[in-house]
């Protein structure tokens, strides 16, 4: 069987066929402490305009069933934990994408005492979108830019 | 107001109460300095306009006026949980911005036969904001919420103290993205009032235009979120397509679909030219007709309305007591809305909105979105005649170290309270509508179905963000 299964990779990348649509995956979105102008944009990704589903990217209601754990605002000291916890319900393998330039830790602004970090400071970071707040087309892009660069680097 | 009213911490509740029979309104409270010298200040409004009184309460003990204004109920407890304050006669003190363990400290006692609990957040099911609720039910009832917020807590006002008045500002904005600009114009107002700067008549116009392109936008979202709240797809599309066109408006006009930056203390950054102003008058009217259209095919689903009927009643003397603002207190009969008097804006002969049936549901607070959706498209079209320029303040006011500021927010009064300790802010507190309405949110979900919290909760459409700070 693996070795069949090899063969067609061997005969697929030496046709320069792609494996299809990118893999569909699901995105779980944690807000950890922000100003909800990302979770509008966010929001707004899945709107007629932008239909992120289109790309084979859904937003999905539990951790259990994401790929993605996509995080909005600075990590507060009370967020941190529930963080964690999603991040732990998560199957592997799993990604973790920063959304926004709080979750990046660009001009944070708050009373350190209250604030964790950045995302990075907690969990590693995979995917990063800049932007206060990005734009639906710009979280579209990254996300999928994201997701090329890794089939490049892990090809199967 | 610029002068704050000093009074003996045993008259503070007298002071209340005799303001209250005089007519007078709560609007708002917070403490202010450090260990030793923290005093207490409290908003009181009237037609005439406003005062500020304080106290400078011994041993961090103050006598509670809650059982003369059940509005001030947060205030108190947040200024326990932060700033160490004791309230006599606020029994028991729940805890607000702690988290505490122990759930006697901080939710509502409910027992008898089948009552239990069902905890939901902070995290939730859709993209929405980090807080968390307790319900208390018997069957799918609700008897009681215990909202529990502040997980977005970033101390903001702490880390405003210190910074001069143009250093502040971002901190007001950045308490929330959905309500920047209502944030940052009360701040404005509060911080040119204490400075004894006044607006001319360009820089009035210009955040008129600025606070009603955020309504804009934010009305749209609300309506297609009510959709939403019932599982209506055509609805919550249609409407999430509208405000994202409101929101391109604004990211071709000034630069940013949130309208980020386009505030500044004592003058506008932002100006449009005849071309500009006739383009977004173009758009605008466009948005207009398809929001018209978007409304009729809405009025005219029955299935929706069969579930917001009658559904998360808030009703007027409830909303009075609670101290209710902003469409939500509208929807429920209160006629009020800030912008009828805003001197420092460009909203001249406005009168507020009121439904046809000031029913207090999740109807109600529908339909008062759609009426002020049409208000802020006529305020737009007629503010947009004339190319805007950036405007300007000025000086020849009084100076003082104390200035408040009241701007209608999409939710709601929003304040903003900033004192100043020479050229540095000592102080800046910001009320918004959001925080307002929280406590009306509580008392509508209670004798509901528990699904239908959801729904209750978006037609509201209340920010954690503004509120957590």
């Amino acid at each position: 069987m693996y070795v069949l299964l090899r063969q067609l990779a061997t005969i697929r990348r030496e046709a320069h066929l792609s494996r299809g649509r990118p893999r569909s995956l699901a995105i779980r979105h944690v807000d950890a402490g922000s100003c909800n102008g990302c979770e509008h944009e966010f929001g707004a990704v899945t709107n007629p305009f932008h239909d992120l589903q289109r790309h084979g990217l859904d937003i999905v209601a539990s951790p259990r069933h994401a790929d993605i754990l996509l995080v909005t605002g600075p990590v507060t000291t009370r967020m941190v934990g529930p963080l964690l916890t999603a991040y732990r319900a998560m199957p592997e393998p799993r990604l973790v994408a920063a959304l926004g330039d709080c979750a990046l830790g660009c001009n944070v602004l708050g009373d350190p005492a209250e604030i964790v970090g950045a995302l990075e400071d907690v969990l590693s970071v995979n995917i990063r979108i800049p932007g206060c707040p990005p734009t639906p087309d710009a979280i579209a892009e990254h996300i999928l830019a994201a997701l090329a660069q890794e089939r490049a680097d892990h090809p199967w | 107001v610029t002068a704050i009213e000093h009074v003996a911490p045993r008259a503070w509740r007298e002071t209340v109460a005799q303001a209250l029979l005089d007519g007078e309104r709560f609007g708002g409270a917070w403490a202010s300095g450090r260990e030793g010298s923290l005093a207490w200040r409290a908003l009181l409004t009237s037609p005439e306009g406003q005062r500020v009184i304080s106290c400078q309460p011994s041993e961090r003990q103050v006598e509670s006026i809650i059982d003369l204004v059940e509005a001030a109920g947060w205030d108190e407890r947040e200024a326990h949980d932060l700033h160490g304050l004791a309230f006599f006669g606020h029994s028991p003190l729940r805890a607000l911005a702690t988290h505490l363990d122990d759930p006697a400290q901080w939710m509502t006692p409910v027992t008898g036969d089948g009552v239990h609990q069902v905890a939901v957040g902070p995290i939730h099911a859709g993209v929405i904001e980090s807080g968390h609720f307790r319900f208390h039910v018997v069957g799918e009832r609700i008897l009681a919420v215990d909202p529990r917020l502040f997980y977005k807590h970033r101390g903001l006002e702490r880390a405003a103290e210190g910074s001069d008045s143009e250093g502040a500002l971002p901190y007001a904005q950045r308490a929330c993205g959905a309500c920047a600009v209502a944030n940052t114009i009360a701040y404005t107002h509060a911080i040119e009032t204490a400075l004894g700067l006044r607006p001319d008549r360009e820089l009035r116009i210009t955040r008129t235009v600025l606070l009603e392109l955020e309504r804009l936008y934010n009305h749209l979202h609300d309506i297609g979120a009510i959709c939403a709240g019932v599982g209506f797809a055509p609805g919550s599309m249609a409407f999430a397509a509208l405000k994202d066109r409101a929101q391109q408006i604004n990211q071709r006009a000034f630069g940013h679909r949130f309208l980020f930056g386009s505030v500044r203390v004592g003058r506008g950054p932002v100006e449009l030219d005849a071309s500009s102003t006739d383009a977004a008058r173009g758009a605008l009217r466009e948005l207009h007709a398809d929001t018209a259209a978007a409304w009729r095919e809405l009025e005219f689903a029955g299935s929706v309305h069969a579930r917001l009927d009658g559904v998360g009643v808030l009703a007027l003397a409830d909303a009075q007591r609670l101290g209710a603002v902003g469409p939500a207190a509208r929807a429920a009969g209160i006629r009020e809305d800030v912008r009828s008097a805003s001197p420092r804006l460009a909203y001249d002969g406005f009168t507020p909105a009121s439904p046809a049936a000031a029913s207090g549901d999740v109807a109600a607070r529908l339909r008062i979105r759609a009426i002020e959706l049409e208000t802020t498209y006529e305020l737009l079209e007629g503010l947009l005649m004339q190319p805007l320029a950036q405007g300007t303040t000025a000086g020849g006011g009084t100076a003082a170290t104390l200035g408040v500021g009241t701007v209608e927010s999409p939710r709601g009064v929003t304040m903003c309270a900033v004192e100043l300790d020479g050229t540095r802010v000592a102080r800046m507190h910001l009320r918004t509508g959001s925080y307002a309405n929280w406590p009306a949110v509580t008392h509508a979900a209670a004798g509901n179905l528990l699904p239908d919290f959801p729904l209750i909760n978006k037609s509201f459409e209340l920010c954690y963000a503004c509120v957590d700070r």
